[in-house]
């Protein structure tokens, strides 16, 4: 894990043209369990040069690399620190998939559902799946339609798990994991780091940083217990993260005012309500929203330029800082064959803890 | 790792399941009801009280779980749904469920020995 995430460390530093000296403060996250390494941080700061500089190891399940940007853009923001370094690292392949699939499930809740009913994070989504089929006849087909738009995007993305193109009939015909989620719907199980400088503004200007600036940031959490949410056709996590980061953006029309995001596909259901709870399309209408094709090049919205969840991988921690490496990339116009034809220079990253048990979103610009 | 939980504050529950009841709580002061169950109600404080889930309820969702993880590899695939009951919601494995069906609540112990609630179409 270590040697993983020197890595992202060492390229973020390169990229910054700093060293370990620059930075104040090194906030490592990472989810755990199926790594060896019980207490991540400790190991990772060692091996990446920032014994001495790294006090806390942080956690939201799957959207711990946006909490680790967010405890950086914290320390910043007091004063106590001029530059930080957010990383995220997964290693999820050290496990075999029936132990990976009982951690993600036991993860939702141990007691009251793993327990008895043998959760899986496949099974929440999955649930989430046939409560929006029924309710607002989204097809089996409209999900495999993000599957198919990752993996098109990923085939041209170096750092994505899987680069090859897939059809809707790959997707339809994959086996069955959780119905009506079958393997193509899911994202992989990888290992995985990601790294991200944050800096004042004085410090940008003194180092002489090309910087993409945070210009909203919003959080939500929600039960622990499915038998306690609200409903099982959206995440309210989501919807009220999203409230949070575009009063403070000052978003109105999500569809009008960004140029790109990348969105948690962790399933391709998650895709389909993540336009619907981020406001790009109404309630139920997430299905026709990826068929109109809104949401790929060419669309008002681009969104998961770099392959989404499903085709870049989702190394739990890694995936919220690799968000944000994707959209400075795309704001400072260096995304090559990947880039989007920017006209506002804003962009948003949506990043989801388990099945919306955290929802952190953030909107950059440049 | 194994851990050893204790359930003291909910041993009504689980003893429940065996006698085929199913328990959840409710807050006299504020009026929440919380399944699972909970001895204290989050916001009032107050010790809550025990009442039993009847009647008819409802499939809001469900799912048949084909990839099956560590720890029920003695079952092959199994439907997990929530079905509503008045205020609160339950899980539980059914069998050949849609959303809407109209279901009662029953307990059993599965072939591993874990008491729980099934589900079944009326």
């Amino acid at each position: 894990m270590q040697e993983l995430a020197f890595e992202a460390v060492d390229e973020a530093l390169k990229d910054a043209g700093l060293t370990q000296d620059n930075i104040d403060i090194s906030i490592v996250g990472c989810a755990g369990t199926r790594s060896y390494e019980l207490m991540p941080a400790v190991p990772v700061n060692e091996y990446c040069g920032f014994a001495g500089k790294g006090p806390v190891r942080v956690e939201a399940a799957c959207a711990t690399g946006s909490a680790a940007i967010y405890v950086a853009y914290t320390s910043i923001v007091s004063g106590i620190a001029d530059v930080a370094i957010a990383i995220g690292v997964e290693k999820m392949t050290e496990v075999e998939t029936a132990v990976s699939l009982a951690i993600g499930g036991r993860s939702g809740n141990y007691l009251w559902e793993f327990h008895q009913y043998g959760t899986t994070f496949p099974a929440y989504y999955a649930m989430h799946a046939t409560a929006h089929m029924a309710k607002y006849g989204t097809t089996e087909k409209q999900l495999a339609l993000a599957a198919v738009k990752a993996h098109r995007n990923a085939a041209k993305n170096p750092k994505a798990h899987f680069q090859k193109e897939i059809t809707v009939e790959d997707v339809l015909n994959s086996r069955m994991i959780a119905y009506p989620l079958k393997l193509y719907d899911c994202s992989p199980i990888s290992d995985g780091a990601s790294a991200a400088i944050l800096a004042s503004e004085e410090k940008v200007e003194e180092l002489g940083l090309d910087a993409v600036w945070i210009e909203g940031i919003g959080y939500s959490s929600d039960t622990s217990n499915m038998t306690r949410r609200e409903s099982f056709v959206g995440l309210k996590a989501t919807v009220d993260a999203a409230k949070m980061a575009y009063r403070m953006a000052k978003i109105d029309n999500p569809l009008n005012q960004l140029d790109l995001a990348t969105v948690h596909d962790c399933f391709t259901i998650a895709e389909i309500m993540a336009y619907e709870d981020l406001g790009f399309c109404r309630k139920g209408e997430g299905g026709k929203f990826i068929e109109s094709g809104e949401s790929d090049f060419g669309g008002k919205l681009p969104v998961n330029t770099f392959g989404g969840l499903k085709a870049k991988g989702h190394p739990l921690a890694a995936t919220g800082v690799a968000m944000v490496y994707e959209i400075v990339k795309q704001l400072r116009e260096d995304a090559g064959s990947l880039q989007v034809d920017l006209k506002i220079y804003r962009a948003l990253t949506h990043n989801v803890g388990g099945t919306g048990h955290f929802c952190w979103v953030f909107v950059f610009g440049r | 790792m194994r851990h050893k939980i204790p359930v003291t504050k909910t041993v009504k529950y689980w003893k429940g399941l065996e006698e085929g009841r199913i328990y959840k709580t409710i807050c006299r002061k504020c009026g929440r009801e919380y399944h699972p169950p909970q001895t204290n109600c989050s916001f009032c404080g107050r010790e809550t009280e025990w009442a039993e889930v009847n009647g008819e309820g409802i499939i809001e969702t469900f799912t048949t779980v084909h990839a099956i993880p560590k720890g029920f590899e003695w079952s092959g695939p199994y439907t997990i749904a929530i079905a509503s009951f008045g205020n609160v919601r339950v899980m539980g494995w059914a069998e050949n469920v849609k959303v809407g069906d109209r279901v009662r609540a029953y307990t059993a112990k599965d072939e591993s020995g874990v008491w729980k609630i099934y589900f079944e179409v009326i």
